[in-house]
């Protein structure tokens, strides 16, 4: 005849106690998206124009520039930018400008344009959470 | 013979005992929900069009043997270590074999495609994560074209430094 041992039933309800416990952090905070990468949201290197948008219309007019176009083609149609983003050398020899405008439809997506001194390279859409 | 937890014995199941089993089924199958979560949505190939039209490039094979790098490609030996995002960005998989293209939203124009690494890292990755190893990993910078397609360039030594060196 077996006996309960009141220790060893102690621990087994210790670990069912700390398997839920794991089992609702698990459930409250999935930890892979907690090192998931993060969108950009403030690389800024320096704010210009705090108060520039780009409207829907000029959105427009820039996307039928092409690349590689003059830089002054893209300035003709939009404002000063809302922010700069640091320089980066993709090229060699060769420093690209970054500018940074939201879109004054969707605040929280930012419209990048990328030049090469007196050349504009291309877009993109930086989505924000 | 050991004296074993109560539990265990199905001769003496209590209503304790049920209870607690139930509880620790219901434990292990909300930890196993909670770590086992759906895969993330396969990431669709990254067709890349290189403006330079070379016979001989990635993707391509002579005699039987495939071509892992072409002109314009860095060959960079790797030995095993790793190479790492430049910036935050996106990595999907290249339409040529073993490669890779990597892409940053807040650097236009520009994609990187990287041959060689073994178990590339895919999907949305921060600056300075791991993207993968590899013994030579083929490096090319494409710059966009008006047409559309990709001119490959000479890359920076500072853009392959950053993604050679540890954050």
């Amino acid at each position: 005849m077996s006996r309960r041992n009141p220790r060893k039933s102690s621990s087994f309800q210790y670990f069912l106690a700390g398997g839920s416990l794991l089992a609702l952090v698990g459930l409250l905070a999935d930890v892979r998206t907690s090192f998931e990468a993060r969108p950009v949201s403030n690389v800024c290197q320096d704010v210009v124009q705090p108060q520039s948008v780009l409207s829907r219309d000029e959105l427009s007019q820039v996307l039928a520039v092409p690349e590689r176009d003059a830089k002054a083609t893209i300035q003709a149609i939009v404002s000063d930018p809302y922010c700069r983003l640091a320089p980066v050398e993709i090229r060699q020899g060769v420093v690209a400008e970054r500018e940074v405008y939201p879109l004054a439809f969707d605040p929280h997506t930012w419209f990048v344009l990328l030049y090469e001194g007196e050349e504009y390279a291309g877009y993109s859409f930086v989505f924000q959470k | 013979m050991p004296d074993t937890p109560s539990c265990f014995k199905s001769s003496q199941h209590s209503s304790q005992c049920l209870r607690l089993q139930r509880f620790g089924m219901l434990a292990i199958a909300l930890l196993t929900s909670a770590s086992c979560h759906p895969s993330p949505p396969s990431i669709e190939t990254r067709r890349v069009h290189v403006q330079q039209g070379w016979e001989l490039q990635p993707g391509h094979s002579i005699a039987g043997h495939p071509i892992v790098a072409g002109l314009g490609d860095v060959s960079i030996r790797l030995r095993g270590n790793t190479l790492y995002a430049p910036f935050d960005g996106k990595v999907e998989p290249a339409d040529v074999e073993d490669c890779v293209v990597f892409s940053s939203p807040t650097v236009p124009a520009y994609l990187l495609r990287l041959c060689g690494l073994s178990r590339p890292r895919l999907g949305i990755v921060k600056q300075g994560d791991r993207l993968g190893t590899g013994h030579t990993v083929h490096f090319a910078t494409l710059r966009k074209q008006p047409d559309g397609t990709w001119a490959i360039v000479e890359p920076s030594l500072n853009l392959i430094e950053t993604a050679l060196t540890p954050p």
